[in-house]
């Protein structure tokens, strides 16, 4: 191990975009170590990865983006590592702002960052469908918080291994919302800084029509019963 | 109800008890599902052929007609067994998924102290 900071990379489908987001990490960040998380995909992301040489960790089935992200999480509390950062496949994140993140949650004395497309006043930008959704669960966090995360869905984050051991026995979580509400109201600190973000280049996003209903009521579900689990846990 | 529901309806059930029975011979139901069903099928053929206790279940559920309580009765059994089921699934899928998980650690660890003896 050569570093103290890993970035962790779910991949379902990506094999047209990985190649180029591994790369421009090898050029930006080369001191950090990479894992991608294979999720099962049904194309050749894993072929690919393992052309390129990176290290892989391959999920024999598709288990979803929450519980891919906790397989490399589980791996970088084996490592001992001490920042895990969290990143998509589809080149959407720019490897550019990685350092950002990692710099700021030793500047903010924060336990995780939130790499964001909405703080600092940028508008929602998107489909009805997707910002509606977006302003609900950020006015959600205020509500329950008492403090505004912008973008709670946001996929590129950076934490200390203690957030990723709270956070590694939950088994259903897709570390958005109802991760953040949990981890604040177990009196971690959380930060926004806001990043640049691409449309996708390559494939389909994870997000179907049908997850267009599923997505916002099983995660305001989840929210709440992340909310309820932590004020019981603090009055036993 | 008539005797004739009520042999019917007991003959079925009798069957019912046979077919799962044979399930958790064969294996192909866990022991624990057999006696769930087992006994929901008994306590129903003991309700339908005991007149005096229909009667007074009717009563307790505040049903107007024995059908009606026994519709209900069913209903309520099924519900709790939908969610019972949910909870198997559940435990289950989140089973397969730290099994998955702990492949996939388990290999690149592997790979990982590879690497280090190369």
């Amino acid at each position: 191990m050569t570093s103290r900071t890993i970035i962790l990379i779910p991949a379902y489908n990506e094999g047209q975009s990985i190649t180029q987001v591994i790369e421009r990490l090898r050029q930006v960040v080369p001191h950090y170590d990479r894992v991608i998380i294979n999720d099962g995909s049904s194309d050749h992301t894993a072929q690919v990865v393992r052309t390129l040489g990176e290290r892989l960790l391959h999920l024999p089935c598709n288990l979803g983006y929450g519980l891919a992200l906790q397989t490399g999480m589980k791996y970088a509390l084996l490592r001992g590592y001490e920042t895990i950062v969290t990143l998509d496949a589809d080149g959407q994140h720019q490897p550019e702002d990685v350092p950002l993140l990692v710099q700021a949650l030793e500047a903010k004395r924060a336990d995780m960052v939130i790499g964001s497309r909405y703080c600092g006043g940028r508008p929602y930008i998107g489909p009805f469908s997707r910002t509606a959704g977006q302003r609900l669960f950020s006015h959600l966090t205020r509500l329950l918080i008492g403090r505004r995360i912008y973008d709670t869905s946001s996929g590129f984050k950076a934490m200390r291994a203690s957030v990723c051991r709270t956070i590694v026995d939950r088994t259903f979580m897709d570390l958005h919302t109802e991760t953040i509400v949990r981890l604040s109201l177990l009196g971690f600190v959380i930060e926004e800084v806001p990043v640049t973000v691409q449309e996708r280049q390559h494939g389909q996003s994870m997000h179907s029509w049908v997850s267009i209903f599923r997505y916002p009521l099983m995660t305001l579900m989840l929210t709440l019963v992340a909310a309820m689990d932590v004020w019981l846990r603090k009055r036993e | 109800m008539s005797l004739q529901g009520i042999l019917l309806i007991d003959f079925l059930g009798l069957l019912f008890c046979v077919l799962i029975l044979n399930l958790v011979r064969t294996h192909k139901l866990q022991g624990v599902y057999g006696v769930i069903w087992l006994g929901a099928t008994f306590s129903f053929m003991l309700l339908i052929s005991i007149p005096w206790l229909l009667a007074l279940v009717t009563r307790l559920v505040g049903a107007t007609y024995p059908a009606s309580a026994m519709s209900l009765l069913a209903f309520a059994f099924l519900f709790a067994m939908f969610i019972f089921f949910s909870v198997q699934l559940s435990a289950l899928s989140t089973r397969q998924a730290q099994i998955a998980q702990a492949i996939a650690v388990a290999n690149l660890l592997v790979e990982d102290d590879k690497g280090l003896r190369e």
